[in-house]
């Protein structure tokens, strides 16, 4: 119905950087967590790290960034938004079980 | 089968039906039309049995005293509610009718993944079969409640694990549909068919889809790990090992709460669809229905704590809930508000389609309005687990859902089959049902004010009129339900021939024979106004 | 519009639309992960020294390069579906095979992480483990249904990936119809993306 052109082929150099950084960012998070051993809010670095990499393969590897339609922009907001709500208001409740200080 | 050019205007288009026969053409069928009457064979079919169960419960209590089991009664409730909810409610519009007509009337041949499509069904029978199989074997069926709450269904020995399962399965189902609408929504729309030109019925099952989509997948791990708890003793639900029963009940209730949605967002878009043709009124407020549709949706995932206000949830978790209960309630009364001032000042034409949807706005109202009583903590504490939440969400999902779904039956049965039911009979049936319903549910609401429990196989001398009403009001209800399921089907087989568009609709499923060619069109068309431009109707007869 | 080669599945005619049918197939599974997330934070803020303790147990080294293995076999997949495009059949064929050898040992790995827990009595309702703290139960349990479920995800990758293979080699798939193999790609990368939270959150609590 619709014809489209065929699409960007990415160069496999391009993959090899990003693979290159996605090795350098774990060694980072291998690091960070050995080094930051009692901190309670290591754990936000630890997932800051996460997304990124995750960011990289979701842009590079799985091609999100060169997507021009909206529906595909809105899709990894979109599913970040649900789940951060679930997880914000099951907090609401577990961390507040003993009330409201 | 097909042929293109002149000689199509001079022979008449086979329908659907005639195109391939046998039962394999059925059961392995890519039509999208041909599955949507799949489901709706089946939804109807799961629909009498989970009728037949409410019978026997309300049997049960008709009078003080048993004629049967608590053991059974527990059992009898439970597979009343995983019937209803995730064998008909929850599927029964989009698959029928999503199936059917979201294609047709975005102009297009088929959805966009003809075998997903099959393939949910087939999911939907495993899912049942399975259902079916945890009620015949092992111990017998499970008896937690269709909510299956931990610790209890962790320790029950009944057929839990088969029955999660089958709950699992069936959610695969959902998320397929969901994902198979959601596509050909955006990938399949006719040239000229932008968004705002969408019907309503449209934009309601691109709403849903999302939520199937999103929500459904925390139930399928909810089922998952219910499973697991009881072969390998995990312990994520269970007290001894540190798990939170509470834990539990939000995540249950974070893909349950949304799937009430996924039950009324449909319906609400059928009225959307069918109020406009019988005032014979382009719908007040189109844009404000589209968005406040996916409003519902989204609003709608914030509300789950709602029904855990008693549970030991936090005082912080029960007020930000409460709150946004309050806030969803605004979406819905926006709609309310449209389908009343599209009526206003319309030519109303009184036919049993609009009949329904008329009830529908009457009864989802009183629901609704139930909803925000018990959505308040003050009144939740006396009303929860009384027979006041039953009330409350027969008149949501059975006034509003149910309701909605039979003015589907009736608006688009000629369009299915090509022939017309008795329109009297149709209205009878109707009336005796709101009598019926109205005198059932309304006292289950008085029930519940009085404090009466539910899920109690007996109770206490004092509730024994009000039981006694609800009881008779409930055989109403299925004496009308009989006179219509009656009446449909005897019209499939004896009703007179119907035209390709009886009632004067603008949406594109009107513009094609009765029933469809398997195509649908003939050519693609391309779309130059709204659906509801009855203006553009008469210009062309 | 005619087609001399035939794809095994029947044309796909609307590219766009098969890859976002996937991209909506993804999105589900990150809620069905998402879910247990939420398990899993919970619990984790309710004992976070048992998680720590628990965590310690935990070869971070086998971890660690788990994670190596599949962040390679994606950078292998990728380069298959540029290699499929470019017409290098032959190149596109080995990195599959390189990402498939690479999930196995993934697997593999994986095996002998739960072998050696298990051996050591810590599995769910093992008597050792049910002797521990709450917390710690919870971290195994969480643990082994998590990884499990990842596993049996990634089990399920090779199988379609495998297929593509097959697929490639009989030329149903090509520079022109390769939409499948990009879709199994993007499975592929789900699946990687899953184990790179899954990997800090089990293996390096601090």
């Amino acid at each position: 119905m619709k014809t489209e052109e065929p699409p960007h082929v990415t160069a496999y150099r391009t993959y090899l950087l990003v693979w290159v950084g996605l090795v350098i960012l774990t060694g980072l998070t291998y690091t960070v967590a050995v080094g930051l051993q009692a901190e309670g809010w290591a754990v936000f670095v630890a997932l800051a790290i996460a997304g990124t990499k995750s960011g990289l393969v979701l842009n590079y590897f799985m091609h999100l960034k060169s997507e021009r339609l909206t529906i595909f922009k809105i899709i990894i907001p979109l599913v970040m938004a649900v789940f951060l709500v679930f997880i914000l208001l099951t907090f609401s409740d577990l961390a507040f079980r003993g009330g409201v200080k | 089968m097909t042929s293109t050019g002149a000689t199509e205007n001079l022979r008449p288009r086979i329908s659907f039906y005639q195109d391939h026969h046998g039962i394999l053409s059925w059961i392995f069928t890519l039509d999208h039309k041909r599955i949507g009457l799949l489901y709706l064979i089946f939804v109807i079919a799961f629909f009498f049995s989970g009728v037949v169960l409410g019978f026997l419960m309300r049997l049960q209590m008709l009078a003080p005293g048993n004629i049967m089991k608590p053991q059974e009664y527990n059992s009898l409730f439970t597979l009343h509610g995983i019937i209803m909810i995730f064998l008909v409610v929850i599927p029964a519009i989009p698959t029928v009718f999503g199936n059917f007509f979201l294609p047709i009337q975005i102009g297009a041949r088929d959805v966009a993944f003809p075998r997903i499509n099959l393939l949910s069904w087939w999911l939907y029978i495993t899912g049942a079969a399975i259902v079916a199989l945890s009620v015949f074997t092992g111990e017998g069926p499970p008896d937690t409640g269709w909510t299956f709450y931990a610790p209890y269904s962790l320790r029950t020995t009944v057929n839990v694990p088969l029955a999660v399962f089958g709950v699992f399965i069936l959610g695969m189902s959902s998320i397929l549909t969901g994902i198979n609408l959601v596509t050909t929504t955006h990938r399949l729309r006719a040239p000229g068919l932008t968004w705002k030109r969408l019907p309503l019925f449209v934009w309601a099952i691109y709403a849903t889809s999302w939520v199937q989509i999103l929500a459904t997948p925390v139930i399928g791990v909810t089922m998952v790990l219910i499973f697991l708890e009881r072969f390998f003793g995990v312990g994520v639900f269970d007290p001894t090992k540190g798990g939170d029963p509470i834990l539990y009940q939000h995540m249950f209730w974070i893909y349950s709460h949304p799937a009430t949605y996924i039950m009324i967002l449909p319906a609400m878009g059928i009225v959307s669809d069918v109020v406009p043709v019988f005032a014979r009124k382009k719908i007040f407020g189109y844009t404000a229905i589209a968005l406040s549709g996916m409003a519902i949706a989204a609003v709608g995932s914030l509300v789950w704590g709602h029904h855990m206000f008693v549970s030991g949830q936090s005082d912080f978790a029960n007020l930000l809930f409460s709150l946004l209960t309050f806030l969803v309630a605004v979406p819905s009364a926006i709609k309310v508000f449209n389908w009343v001032a599209t009526l206003h000042k319309g030519s109303v034409v009184i036919e049993p389609p609009l009949l329904f949807c008329l009830a529908f706005i009457f009864l989802f109202s009183i629901g609704g309005l139930t909803g925000l009583i018990q959505g308040a903590l003050a009144p939740n504490v006396h009303l929860h687990d009384t027979y006041w939440i039953p009330g409350h969400f027969h008149y949501i999902i059975f006034g509003g859902m149910g309701f909605g779904l039979f003015a589907a039956f009736h608006y688009w049965f000629p369009k299915m089959f090509g022939r017309m039911y008795n329109r009297k009979m149709a209205i009878w049936a109707w009336a005796i049902m709101l009598i019926g319903f109205n005198i059932f549910y309304f006292s289950m609401l008085l029930l519940g004010w009085e404090g009466m429990p539910r899920r109690y196989y007996d109770y206490l001398p004092q509730f024994r009129t009000l039981h006694l009403t609800a009881t008779f009001g409930s055989w109403i209800l299925i004496a009308g339900l009989i006179l219509m399921f009656g009446n449909l089907f005897r019209g499939l087989f004896k009703g007179e021939k119907a035209e390709d568009n009886p009632w004067n609709g603008v949406t594109l499923e009107w513009q094609i024979p009765s029933p469809p060619p398997t195509e649908n069109f003939e050519q693609i068309p391309v779309i130059r106004h709204g659906p509801y431009d009855f203006k553009e109707l008469e210009k062309n007869e | 519009m005619s087609e001399t080669k035939e794809s095994v599945f029947e044309e796909i005619k609307d590219y766009t639309g098969a890859k976002l049918g996937m991209w909506l197939f993804i999105l589900a599974e990150l809620l069905l992960f998402g879910g247990m997330f939420i398990l899993y934070s919970a619990y984790r803020y309710k004992s976070p020294a048992d998680f720590h303790q628990a965590s310690k147990e935990l070869d971070v080294i086998l971890g660690t390069l788990n994670t190596i293995i599949l962040l390679t076999s994606s950078l292998s997949v990728a380069a298959c579906i540029s290699a499929i495009q470019k017409g290098q059949r032959k190149l596109s064929m080995y990195l599959l095979t390189v990402t498939m050898a690479l999930g196995l040992l993934f697997l593999v790995n994986k095996g002998f992480e739960w072998g050696t827990k298990i051996e050591h009595g810590i599995y769910p309702n093992s008597p050792a483990l049910l002797a521990r703290t709450k917390g710690e139960i919870l971290f195994f349990g969480l643990y082994y249904v998590m990884t499990g479920l990842h596993g049996l995800h990634v089990l399920v990758g090779v199988c379609v990936l495998f297929v593509m293979l097959i697929l490639i080699a009989k030329d149903r798939i090509d520079r022109m119809h390769f939409t499948p193999l990009e879709n199994s790609g993007l499975y592929w990368h789900l699946v990687d993306i899953i184990w790179i939270f899954l990997y800090p959150l089990f293996y390096l609590i601090t």
